[in-house]
């Protein structure tokens, strides 16, 4: 019990580890290529391909290459809004940050939250093992009713990397939701971080998507006016 | 009445046109009365279902300021939690027998979206929160084909419609996964057990999850809050739920403030306003029984003027007598529009006590409605025609009123035989 507290006080603070480990996969600004294998029981994989640009905690906008058919399909985050534009449709419409984000296991909320620290307040519980790694565990309590998960428990290296390792989701009975895994820790964009992140749906067997980053740059240059609903629509 | 005595007599004398002509006004009066029994007992069929499980006879909800209705079966449900619910339901009941408006309860239900998940499969829920043991109705309305109705006080049962279980392929004991998101926008969820599973024809309860109303608060995060609140009158009339409304609508505007999202308010609505949809079916239903009438009508008609001109032509030479002996064209008019009374009221009276007959005899057994669509437009699995002495009394009206009618013209025909001529006439 001794021990713990004197490694818990060595730690940094909760909300330091949290800030770190909001940047550590993404730095502030950042473009990005990403590759999304959503899996179903009984049904073949879906993969798309998207590019994928953030802009500090608020501007996130991902838009498909892959598949060919749903080309120009997009998601644009701004502040607390999220669109959906719809080539065939030729249409921009407004959708909830709780809803599946391309099908999958993710949000819209989980892909283009921007910041875990913005939404929840952090608490450090203990420093353990966790999938075979030394790891900081915090617990993540929301800040009000508004946000999707009420609890978030969410497992942080404790080797100074700050790279996730593991998040569990809960709803507000205190079910667990889904779980994400962040792995294969390798250079991309000049940095080593993750690169793969699953997710995985506790509730319905079988269901789980990857996200692979197959490419990112922390350096891009980008435009406020590119995060905008009309900009979604002109396809820039 | 010594006319009408010689019209009826008159009957006899052309007996094989007039049981023909008079034969078609038979089927089409007893087709009236069972086209009205089937209608009628649509009527009384939705009506039932849709107080039973929906509005009562006056509901309660939350409505946006500029509400549109969709004419959906979903327009019944308010769009929003009030919370307070079981408060206000308690005040309705005690505050409404003091204005003289006799309610037999006020009880507050959930209805909202979510998802369903079993295994690897998941699906759109609606979610009813309902309390099981102050609505014995629902239970009538909605019987299990298997397992039981929702038990009281049980807070993990879920009784579920038909096409729900098939689509998760879930049976009685079996367990359900709900993810909702609430109306502050958290995510949340709850296990439960399959109790039962239900049958009902109508592909708005086709998603239905029927969950106790503590736990589908619970579920929504909404303590003691509710969507809906139906409330039973002890006359369950459409005139007495209008007479009613806006007494309830003020006691609910004195009840204490209810905090609800900007731009909306609780309503009170009677249940042909907030069920216009079923209404509408009601409405589409008469409104096809009444382009039948006519049309049967007019066949009708058409037989009896050709019956009364072949009469007429047959008894010019008496009709020429009549008017030499000094009868005045206005009692040759009456005579035949007498005659035409007469078949009309022989045709009612027969054609009436057939269709009568047919409708008890089917309001017995019932009619087996085997597909989708006509159990959707009958409110059930069977249809239970209904024979109302006010549809009876309207065909039998209406088929002697057209029969008179359609005598007016061969009588004036008739009227119009100069006696020198019609006394010539072979």
């Amino acid at each position: 019990m001794l021990a713990l507290l004197l490694m818990l006080a060595a730690a940094p603070a909760a909300e330091e580890i949290l800030r770190n480990a909001d940047r550590s996969i993404l730095g502030d600004t950042a473009a990005y290529q990403l590759r999304m294998t959503i899996s179903r029981t009984g049904k073949a994989d879906r993969v798309v391909e998207m590019n994928g640009f953030k802009k500090g905690d608020t501007l996130g906008l991902a838009r498909y290459t892959l598949p060919a058919k749903e080309r120009g399909t997009a998601y644009l985050r701004s502040g607390d809004s999220t669109w959906l534009y719809l080539p065939s449709a030729e249409k921009v419409v407004r959708v909830g940050p709780k809803q599946n984000f391309a099908g999958g296991d993710f949000s819209n909320g989980d892909i283009f939250r921007l910041s875990l620290l913005r939404d929840y307040v952090p608490t450090l519980v203990a420093e353990e093992e966790k999938d075979g790694l030394r790891a900081y565990k915090l617990e993540l309590k929301a800040k009000d009713r508004s946000i999707a998960y009420d609890r978030v428990v969410y497992w942080v290296r404790a080797d100074g990397t700050f790279f996730p390792v593991r998040a569990d989701y809960y709803t507000i009975s205190g079910k667990r939701l889904k779980t994400l895994m962040a792995a294969e820790v390798r250079s991309i964009g000049g940095r080593t971080r993750p690169t793969r992140l699953v997710m995985e749906s506790a509730l319905e067997s079988g269901s789980r998507t990857l996200l692979e980053f197959l490419k990112i740059d922390d350096a891009a240059k980008l435009d406020d006016r590119m995060f905008t609903p009309s900009a979604l629509e002109r396809g820039q | 009445m010594a006319l009408l005595r010689i019209a009826f007599r008159n009957l006899l004398r052309a007996k094989r046109r007039n049981i023909l002509s008079g034969g078609t006004m038979v089927l089409g009066s007893a087709a009236l009365v069972l086209g009205s029994g089937l209608s009628d007992g649509i009527a009384r069929q939705l009506t039932a279902s849709l107080v039973a499980t929906q509005t009562g006879h006056i509901q309660v909800v939350v409505r946006p300021n500029d509400f549109q209705p969709q004419n959906s079966p979903f327009d019944v449900y308010g769009q929003d939690f009030f919370l307070g619910a079981e408060d206000l339901a308690r005040s309705l009941e005690t505050g409404s027998a003091a204005l003289g408006v006799d309610v037999v309860k006020a009880v507050p239900y959930v209805y909202a979206r979510g998802t369903a998940m079993a295994g690897s499969r998941s699906t759109l829920a609606s979610i009813i929160g309902v309390d099981p043991e102050r609505e014995p109705e629902l239970q009538r309305s909605l019987p299990p084909a298997s397992g039981r109705f929702l038990p009281a006080g049980d807070l993990t049962a879920v009784y579920i419609a038909a096409p729900m279980a098939r689509k998760l392929r879930l049976a009685t004991g079996d367990a359900v996964s709900f993810v909702v998101q609430t109306p502050e926008g958290a995510l949340n969820s709850l296990d439960m057990i399959v109790c039962g599973v239900f049958k009902k024809a109508a592909p708005w309860f086709d998603g239905a999850f029927y969950v106790s109303l503590p736990a589908a608060q619970s579920l929504f995060d909404q303590p003691g809050g509710a969507t809906n609140l139906k409330i039973l009158l002890r006359d369950g009339g459409m005139r007495s739920a209008h007479r009613t409304q806006p007494i309830l609508a003020r006691l609910v505007a004195e009840a204490a403030p209810r905090k609800l999202a900007k731009g909306t308010a609780l309503q009170v609505e009677s249940f042909d306003k907030a069920g216009r949809f079923a209404f509408a079916i009601i409405q589409a239903n008469e409104t096809a029984l009444f382009i039948l009438s006519c049309f049967l009508f007019s066949a009708s008609a058409v037989g009896i003027v050709n019956a009364m001109l072949m009469s007429v032509h047959e008894r010019t030479r008496e009709i020429g007598t009549v008017r030499a002996l000094g009868m005045r064209r206005r009692l040759v008019v009456r005579m035949f529009v007498l005659e035409g009374f007469a078949l009309g009221s022989v045709a009612a009276l027969v054609g009436v006590t057939i269709g009568g007959a047919m409708v008890l005899r089917l309001a017995l057994s019932g009619i087996a409605m085997k597909t989708m669509t006509l159990a959707w437009m009958a409110g059930g699995d069977t249809l239970f025609p209904v024979l109302e002495p006010w549809s009876v009394a309207r065909a039998a009206l209406a088929i002697t009123a057209i029969s008179t009618l359609a005598a007016i013209y061969p009588a004036y025909a008739a009227s119009r035989l100069q006696p020198r001529e019609a006394l010539h006439h072979i």
